[in-house]
C-alpha cells in the first residue's frame, strides 16, 4: 500500500513537469493551428541552455529559468518571423513536414555541438527530499512540479485575461478581423510561438533536473507532448494539467505492475484510445 | 405516385442548436420538390443528413421503402442519391473530365470498372450540363458559374434516382438561372427525382410542382408553389429577408 | 523506351560499378521503395504516415524470424514479413485512418515511436539483442532484387494512376467527404492503400535484413526512415509516379557526396532539404519542372507568397 502511495505520488509530480513540457505546443497548436514537431528538440535546446547555465556560470536551474525561458523566446520569436510564417497559409502537411526538419536540424547541430554525451543538472539539492508520511518528494521533482503548475495556471490567465492574451486568441481566430483592429499579425503570430518555445525552453530546464537530457530525446518527447495535449483536450489550457497528470500516473503505475519498457506502449495505447473514442480529449467539448 | 425519400420525424441537434425539428415530408417519384427557407433554417443540414455526410440525432429516413439512415455516404450514393455541394468544393488538382469521372467511377450501383467508359460518360454529362468545352481545364481554374454547373454534372454522372440540388443557382445572374432551370428540367424528363434547395424564389417558383418551406429547423408550409408563397406564416419568415 | 534503358542501365551497375557503389545502389533502391510506397497513402491518399518505419521493421523481423528462428527460406521470410505488414495495416488503419490528416499523423509518429520498445520485449525476436540471420555475401545479388522491388512499386503506382482504385484514392486525398457521397467506400480504400504502402516497406525491410545479416530492434525500426522516406517522395513529387524515384536517388546521391565530410552531415542534409524544399517547392521536383519554364524564379517566389502569412 504504502508503495502504491509512493508510486501515486512519483507520478503526480511526473504529471507536473508533463503538463509544462506539453503546454507550449498545446498553446501553439490550440491558437495558431500549428502543429510543431520540433517541440520536444526545443525542450531539449532549452535543456541544454540550462545545463550551460548552470555549469560554466554557476546559476541555479530553477532561478535560472527566466533567463533560458527569455533566450528560447527569442528562438522561437525568430523561427516563426523567419521561417514558419512562411508556409502559415499552405496546407497543414507542409506545416509536419517543416517543423519535421527543424526536428531533424536542431537534432543534428546539438549532436555536433554537445556531443552524445548524457548530462544532467545537478545542484546541491537535487539529491534531498522531504518525507510525508512513508511517501518520499524528492525536492527537484517537487519544485518542478509546483513551477510547471504556476506556469501553466499563469498561461491560462494570460491567455483568458490579459489584452495580449486575448489579442493572440483573436488574431488565431481571424486574421483579417485582427488586421482591421490594426493588429500585426505577423508579430503576434511570432509573438505566441515565441511563448510557445519559451515554455518548452523552461521545461526542458525542469526536465535536465530530474533526468538525463542528450541531443536524441526530442522525438519522444514530441510524443509524448502530444499525447499529453491531445488526451487533456486542446480547448481548455487546463487540459494540459489533466493530461499530464494522467499520463504520468499512467506511466507510473504501468512501470511498477507490469513492466518499465511498458508505460511508453501504455501511453500510445491511451493516445490512439482518445483519438479513436474522444478526439477532443477528456476535457474538451463532446464531438 | 410512388415516394423515392421519405423523411419521417427527423431531428439533427448540434449542441443545444436544434438545426432540424422533426421534419417529415416525401420526395414522390419524377418530381421536383423546391425547398426554401430563410438562412439557416436547416436546409442544407437536411441534405446532408439525406445524403448521409451527418446522422439524424432521431427519425428515419427511407428510400423507395427502405430505411438507409444507418448506411454510410457511399452505400446511399450506390443505391442512387446524389448531391451538389452549396459551397463548391470539386476535386481541385483534377481535371474537369475526372471531376466527373469519379461520380461514373462509383456511382449508382458501383458505377463503371473501366476509366475508359467512365471518361465517356463524363463527357456526356458536361455536354449535357453545357461545359463541353472546358473539359481538359483543371477544376480549380473554373469560374463560379462553371463550377456550378460541374457540381451538377458530377452527381448526374453517378446516374442518381434522386439527385439534391444545394443551391446551385446563387450568385448566377438571370440568363444562367434559365440555363440552369433548363439542365433540371431535362434531368426530371430522364426519371431523376429532384429535391432543389434555393434562395432564388422566382426560379424555384416556376420550377417546382411542389414547394416545402423550412424556417429554424421546422416545416412550415407544404404544397403548391402559389399557395405556399402567398401563406401568411411564410412571408412573415421572409420578411425583411432579401427576395428574387 | 528511355525508361526501358534506365532500368537496363542501372540493372548493369554491378557489373562495371564498384563494390561501394553497389552499396550505396541497394540503399538508395531500396529508400525509393520506402518512398514509393509512402507515395500510395501519403501522395495519392493524402494520409500522411509518418509511421512507416513501422513495416519496414516488421518485413525485417519477418525474414529474421522466419529464417533464423524457423529456418525458412528467403521468400518464405519475405512472405511472412508482408503477411505482418498487411494484417498490421489493416488492424491499426482501420482506427487509425479515421483521423483527420494531423492526427492521423501525430498517431503513425506516436506508433513508430513505441515499435521498438514493444518488439524489444518479444522473446521470439530476440528481445533487446536481436537476430542474427545466415549470411549471404552476394551484394548484386540483393541489388538485383531492391531494383526488381523498385520497378514493381513503381509499376503498382503507375496502375493506380489508371485504376477505379487510384481515382478512388485521388478523390479521398482532394475531398474526402466529397468522395464518399459519390460512392467511394473511403474507409476500405484508405485501408487497402495503407496495406499496400505497408507491404512495400515491409519487403524493403526484409531484403534489407538478409543483406545486413542482423537487426536489432532500433536498427530494424529506424525513426529516421521516416524523414527520409518523406522528403524524398515530396521532394521528387507525391503524388506522380516517377516523383519519388527521382527524390529518392538524387536525395541519396547528394546526401553520399556531402556526407563523406562528416558523417552527422547526413542528417541534417535530409532536414535542411525537408525545410527549404516545402517551403520555396511544395509540390516537389515534378511540379517545379513544369512550371520553371513559364515562370523562372518566380516560381519559387510565388510559392512562398501563396502560403506566407
Amino acid at each position: 500500500m504504502d508503495l502504491l502511495a509512493q508510486v501515486l505520488v512519483n507520478g503526480m509530480l511526473l504529471g507536473g513537469l508533463y503538463a509544462v513540457m506539453a503546454l507550449g505546443l498545446a498553446l501553439v497548436w490550440g491558437v495558431l493551428n500549428i502543429v510543431n514537431l520540433a517541440h520536444g528538440a526545443f525542450i531539449m535546446l532549452g535543456g541544454y541552455l540550462s545545463w550551460y547555465l548552470y555549469t560554466y556560470a554557476g546559476i541555479d536551474p530553477f532561478l535560472g529559468l527566466p533567463l533560458t525561458a527569455v533566450v528560447m523566446f527569442a528562438v522561437g520569436y525568430g523561427v516563426q518571423r523567419g521561417l514558419l510564417n512562411l508556409i502559415v497559409r499552405a496546407p497543414m502537411f507542409n506545416t509536419l513536414l517543416v517543423t519535421f526538419g527543424i526536428e531533424v536540424v536542431l537534432t543534428y547541430l546539438a549532436q555536433l555541438a554537445f556531443s552524445a554525451d548524457f548530462r544532467t543538472i545537478n545542484p546541491s539539492y537535487v539529491g534531498d527530499s522531504i518525507a510525508l508520511g512513508t511517501v518520499v518528494l524528492p525536492v527537484s521533482r517537487l519544485l518542478a512540479f509546483g513551477i510547471a503548475i504556476l506556469l501553466t495556471v499563469s498561461m491560462w490567465l494570460f491567455l483568458l485575461r490579459t489584452r495580449l492574451g486575448r489579442a493572440i486568441r483573436a488574431t488565431a481566430q481571424n486574421l483579417v478581423a485582427a488586421r482591421l483592429y490594426g493588429v500585426e499579425p505577423r508579430h503576434l503570430y511570432a509573438m505566441t510561438f515565441g511563448i510557445g518555445i519559451a515554455l518548452a525552453g523552461a521545461a526542458g530546464g525542469l526536465y535536465g533536473t530530474v533526468s538525463q537530457i542528450n541531443p536524441y530525446i526530442g522525438a519522444a518527447l514530441t510524443a509524448k507532448s502530444f499525447a499529453i495535449s491531445i488526451i487533456g483536450g486542446l480547448d481548455n489550457p487546463l487540459g494540459v494539467i489533466v493530461g499530464g497528470l494522467f499520463l504520468g500516473i499512467l506511466e507510473s503505475l504501468t512501470a511498477l505492475y507490469i513492466g518499465s519498457t511498458f508505460s511508453d506502449v501504455a501511453s500510445f495505447g491511451v493516445l490512439v484510445l482518445v483519438l479513436i473514442v474522444r478526439p477532443t480529449g477528456l476535457l474538451g467539448k463532446a464531438a | 405516385m410512388t415516394a423515392m425519400l421519405e423523411i419521417s420525424h427527423v431531428t439533427r441537434r448540434f449542441e443545444g442548436l436544434v438545426a432540424v425539428d422533426d421534419v417529415s415530408f416525401m420526395l414522390l417519384r419524377g418530381e421536383i420538390l423546391g425547398l426554401i427557407g430563410p438562412n439557416g433554417a436547416g436546409k442544407s443540414t437536411l441534405v446532408s443528413l439525406i445524403s448521409g455526410t451527418l446522422a439524424p440525432s432521431s427519425g428515419d429516413i427511407l428510400f423507395e421503402g427502405r430505411s438507409i439512415v444507418r448506411l454510410p455516404a457511399y452505400r446511399r450514393a450506390r443505391l442512387g442519391i446524389g448531391r451538389t455541394f452549396q459551397i463548391m468544393r470539386p476535386f481541385p488538382g483534377l481535371s474537369v473530365l475526372d471531376n466527373v469521372a469519379v461520380g461514373a467511377l462509383f456511382g449508382r450501383g458501383g458505377g463503371q470498372v473501366q476509366m475508359s467508359k467512365a471518361r465517356e460518360q463524363a463527357r456526356a454529362q458536361l455536354d449535357f450540363v453545357g461545359l463541353a468545352k472546358n473539359i481538359d481545364q483543371r477544376a480549380d481554374e473554373l469560374g463560379g458559374p462553371g463550377r456550378k454547373r460541374l457540381e451538377l454534372a458530377k452527381a448526374l454522372a453517378m446516374k442518381p434516382k434522386v439527385l439534391l440540388c444545394d443551391e446551385v443557382m446563387a450568385g448566377l445572374n438571370q440568363v444562367e438561372i434559365e440555363d440552369v432551370i433548363e439542365v433540371i428540367r431535362k434531368v426530371r424528363n430522364e426519371g431523376v427525382s429532384v429535391l432543389v434547395i434555393e434562395h432564388v424564389i422566382k426560379a424555384i417558383r416556376s420550377l417546382s410542382d411542389r414547394l416545402l418551406v423550412l424556417n429554424h429547423g421546422v416545416k412550415i408550409a407544404e404544397g403548391d408553389p402559389g399557395r405556399v408563397l402567398s401563406n401568411q406564416t411564410v412571408v412573415e419568415a421572409y420578411l425583411g429577408k432579401r427576395r428574387a | 523506351m528511355l525508361l526501358l534503358a534506365a532500368i537496363a542501365v542501372l540493372a548493369a551497375v554491378p557489373w562495371f560499378g564498384s563494390d561501394v557503389l553497389i552499396q550505396f545502389g541497394i540503399n538508395a533502391l531500396l529508400l525509393a521503395v520506402l518512398a514509393q510506397g509512402w507515395n500510395v497513402i501519403g501522395g495519392y491518399a493524402g494520409y500522411a504516415s509518418f509511421g512507416n518505419s513501422v513495416f519496414y521493421g516488421l518485413g525485417s523481423y519477418g525474414v529474421a524470424i522466419a529464417m533464423a528462428q524457423w529456418q525458412l527460406p528467403f521468400g518464405g521470410g519475405l512472405l511472412f514479413g508482408a503477411a505482418l505488414a498487411a494484417v498490421f495495416a489493416v488492424l491499426i488503419g482501420i482506427p487509425v485512418l479515421r483521423l483527420r490528416g494531423h492526427y492521423f499523423a501525430i498517431a503513425t509518429l506516436a506508433l513508430a515511436q513505441v515499435m521498438a520498445a514493444i518488439v524489444s520485449n518479444v522473446k521470439l525476436a530476440g528481445r533487446n539483442v536481436g537476430l542474427v540471420l545466415p549470411p549471404l555475401n552476394n551484394d548484386p545479388l540483393f541489388y538485383e532484387l531492391s531494383l526488381l522491388l523498385l520497378v514493381l512499386a513503381t509499376l503498382t503506382v503507375y496502375w493506380l494512376t489508371r485504376s477505379r482504385f487510384g481515382f478512388g484514392l485521388i478523390a479521398i486525398r482532394e475531398n474526402e467527404e466529397g468522395a464518399a457521397v459519390m460512392g467511394v467506400n473511403t474507409t476500405l480504400y484508405k485501408t487497402v492503400a495503407f496495406a499496400i504502402s505497408g507491404v512495400f516497406s515491409a519487403l524493403a525491410g526484409g531484403i534489407h535484413a538478409y543483406w545486413v545479416t542482423f537487426i536489432d530492434p532500433e536498427s530494424a525500426f529506424d525513426i529516421g526512415l521516416n524523414v527520409k522516406m518523406i522528403i524524398m517522395a515530396v521532394f521528387g513529387g507525391p503524388g506522380t509516379v516517377f516523383g519519388p524515384v527521382v527524390g529518392a536517388l538524387s536525395l541519396s546521391a547528394l546526401s553520399e557526396l556531402l556526407s563523406s565530410e562528416i558523417t552527422s552531415l547526413a542528417g541534417l542534409f535530409f532536414g535542411v532539404v525537408v525545410v527549404v524544399a516545402v517551403v520555396v517547392m511544395p509540390r516537389g521536383l515534378a511540379d517545379v519542372l513544369r512550371r520553371f519554364r513559364c515562370m523562372g524564379w518566380r516560381y519559387f517566389a510565388e510559392n512562398i507568397r501563396s502560403h506566407q502569412l
